[in-house]
């Protein structure tokens, strides 16, 4: 097979991997959210769904709740505009489904003496994509929103649709030091650019380099999802269930899985933008592969080194995910003028304080 | 077959007569704004196009700044159709006549 | 012909097509979507063209902050759907619209040798120019460019938006509280 051959099949399977990747976490979360909300309020949650006698410790209520889900009677409102109606949910979940490609997890390995990089696309414009999904998500809960033709809906989807593109700003500023610091957009780069020590002793990762940005890019991360404490649009108490009111069955259930993937593509950027990403901190691939290859040989230690490193990375997304979790069943929400104000008050200005200081900072340190 | 700019070239022909034709035969304010929109994208291919063709950046260096202007054009015509609306609750070109004689 | 001229002949083709539909819809919002599909197909466009650093601010500016902003305003002023008359042009309009369509081909074509061929090499193939890297990305280029050579203008569109920003808000607030609403 040429090389040519051996990429595009090599993309392929790695564009499918991503793709089933993305689409086991909902299932997943939405276990793992259930019972860890019911441990913070001091109860069980679900618990007693499982396979054949086996209690499972309830694991199988997300495959309950999807077969629920698919099974249920779609009652579309007869006033709504029918292909917008279709069109808000699919959007949604398409949006998140996509994003996860771009994000490296593992260095690269050999397949017939060509060396596949372990990321699923490699894109000229590197994490500007991920900003560019998040513009594009808009538009499944503006249309949901209004497609339903009623009060609720509209209202919910256009706070929720204005609250997104509020913090879109915020996050795509706040990701300019980055660039700053590591010289590129692409993300296999700054991953590798993570390795080494500062100081000597702590590892150097971006969340040492700009402190300042990841606190800013966590903010927004949660309002770009629209979770608590961001989540007046959708939440119970306020809209009844804001945009998503009149969607029911399997469409609600694409809206949901929209969120959690965009969750899990948003926890994996700050893992591999501030956190190091699959590289282990004071164990770098390249020595992990070194130290391999006399047991295994060059090709199997970096298929060794390549799954060691996805599973770190997965160990850092669970730890954002929990914090998802952790944040959404402990504080309360945000006012919608608090949030708005909070958005264009507080968080842009500083991100771009930020911007200054961290040119300044960087234009000082290369000029020594 | 012709190289990819030079497709891209006609391509933007066609999309700036369409934009064209869009704000000739439609009343509505923010039809034709959105038929504007069209024509300054077909520049913006033509640029692009151009730059890929002379092999230097400055088409694109262009494209970035016909997309501010485009968005602030944007902004500013929707704000003054908001106005209208409220003045007038109509948006048909046809209809703001006020001037005429 | 290859897969790259392939898919940007259909891309093209996908960009023409929703911009008929766009100008012929009569719901305004359907008119929006379709224009902002039209965007991305452009941005696809542009990648194919190597600018990456084009169709990525095409995405994130015109398709999902300028188009964002057109949805919102045709939703919240509920704009009714409004009549064509397409079918019902003045001579004078069906003689423009001939025109336009040979201006179009005049514009891009040019007979050589008893053939039509496009325009295009009419157009300089110049040297890039420094600052710019070879080897490098797209996006490096670019940045190069427009913060040694286009830094004026660069200044200056900063200063547009920002008057623009201020402008959109004085424009569209509510006049006078002293006008009662009817």
């Amino acid at each position: 097979m040429s090389p040519f051959e051996i990429q595009f099949a090599a993309t392929i399977l790695k564009v499918v991997f991503c793709l089933v990747l993305s689409l086991h976490v909902p299932a997943l979360m939405v276990w793992i959210e259930r019972r860890q909300c019911a441990m913070i309020q001091r109860r069980v949650g679900p618990n007693r769904v499982g396979f054949f006698q086996f209690r499972l410790m309830g694991l199988g209520q997300s495959l309950a709740d999807v077969i629920k889900l698919l099974f249920k009677e779609d009652t579309p409102p007869a006033a709504a505009h029918k292909f917008y109606y279709w069109l808000g949910p699919i959007i949604t979940a398409g949006i998140g489904l996509s994003a996860f490609a771009i994000i490296p997890f593992g260095n690269f390995v050999l397949v017939a003496g060509e060396q596949i990089q372990l990321q699923g696309i490699n894109l000229n414009a590197g994490f500007l994509y991920l900003l560019a999904i998040s513009s594009l998500g808009v538009y499944g809960i503006t249309l949901a929103g209004w497609a339903s033709n009623s009060k609720y809906t509209l209202l919910g989807g256009m706070r929720a649709s204005a609250q997104m593109i509020s913090y879109e700003i915020a996050m795509g500023i706040s990701l300019i030091p980055i660039v700053f610091i590591y010289g590129t957009l692409d993300l296999n780069t700054i991953v590798q650019a993570q390795t080494g020590y500062m100081f000597g002793v702590i590892p150097a990762w971006g969340i040492f380099k700009a402190p300042v940005s990841f606190v800013i890019f966590l903010i927004t991360m949660y309002a770009e999802t629209n979770r608590l404490p961001f989540d007046l649009a959708e939440s119970e108490s306020e809209l009844v269930a804001g945009f998503h009111t009149e969607h029911g069955s399997m469409r609600f259930a694409l809206f949901f899985l929209g969120e959690y993937v965009m969750m899990f593509v948003l926890a994996a950027f700050v893992a591999t933008l501030f956190f190091g990403g699959y590289e282990i901190p004071y164990f770098p691939q390249t020595e992990m592969v070194a130290q391999l290859t006399p047991m295994l040989g060059q090709s199997m230690a970096l298929w060794a080194a390549a799954i060691i490193g996805f599973h770190v990375l997965i160990v850092k997304i669970g730890f954002f995910m929990l914090l998802y979790v952790q944040v959404r069943w402990t504080f309360p929400r945000f006012r919608y003028d608090q949030l708005m104000k909070v958005g264009w008050v507080y968080l842009i200005p500083i991100s771009l304080i930020n911007v200054a200081v961290s040119a300044i900072i960087f234009a000082i340190i290369k000029s020594i | 077959m012709l190289s990819l700019p030079e497709l891209g070239l006609i391509f933007s022909a066609c999309l700036f007569f369409v934009g064209m034709f869009g704000i000739m035969f439609r009343k509505n304010l923010i039809m034709m704004m959105l038929a504007v929109e069209i024509m300054l994208n077909a520049a913006n291919l033509a640029f692009i196009s151009a730059s890929k063709i002379t092999n230097t950046i400055d088409g694109q260096v262009v494209v970035f700044f016909v997309i501010a202007v485009a968005a602030c054009e944007a902004a500013i015509g929707l704000a003054m159709v908001i106005s209208l609306y409220r003045a007038k609750a109509s948006i048909e070109a046809d209809d703001l006549k006020l001037l005429r004689g | 012909m290859d897969l790259t001229t392939l898919s940007f002949l259909i891309l093209g083709c996908l960009t023409v097509i929703l911009s008929v539909t766009l100008i012929t819809r009569r719901s305004p919002v359907a008119a929006a979507v379709s224009l902002v599909g039209a965007f991305v197909c452009l941005a696809a466009m542009y990648g194919l063209l190597e600018a990456h650093f084009a169709a990525v601010i095409q995405i994130i500016v015109y398709a999902g902050a300028i188009m964002v902003v057109f949805v919102f305003v045709i939703m919240l002023l509920n704009l009714p759907p409004e009549e064509l008359r397409f079918g019902r042009l003045t001579p004078g309009e069906g003689l423009i619209a001939l025109v336009g369509v040979i201006a179009a081909v005049a514009l891009t074509t040019k007979v050589t040798d008893g053939a039509l061929q496009v325009v295009s090499s009419n157009l300089p193939s110049g040297i890039a120019r420094p600052p710019y890297y070879a080897d490098s990305e797209n996006l490096k280029n670019v940045a190069a460019l427009l913060f040694t050579d286009y830094l004026w203008a660069f200044e200056v569109v900063s200063f547009l938006i920002l008057v623009a920003i201020i402008g959109a808000i004085v424009i569209a607030k509510k006049r006078g509280r002293h006008v009662k609403p009817s």
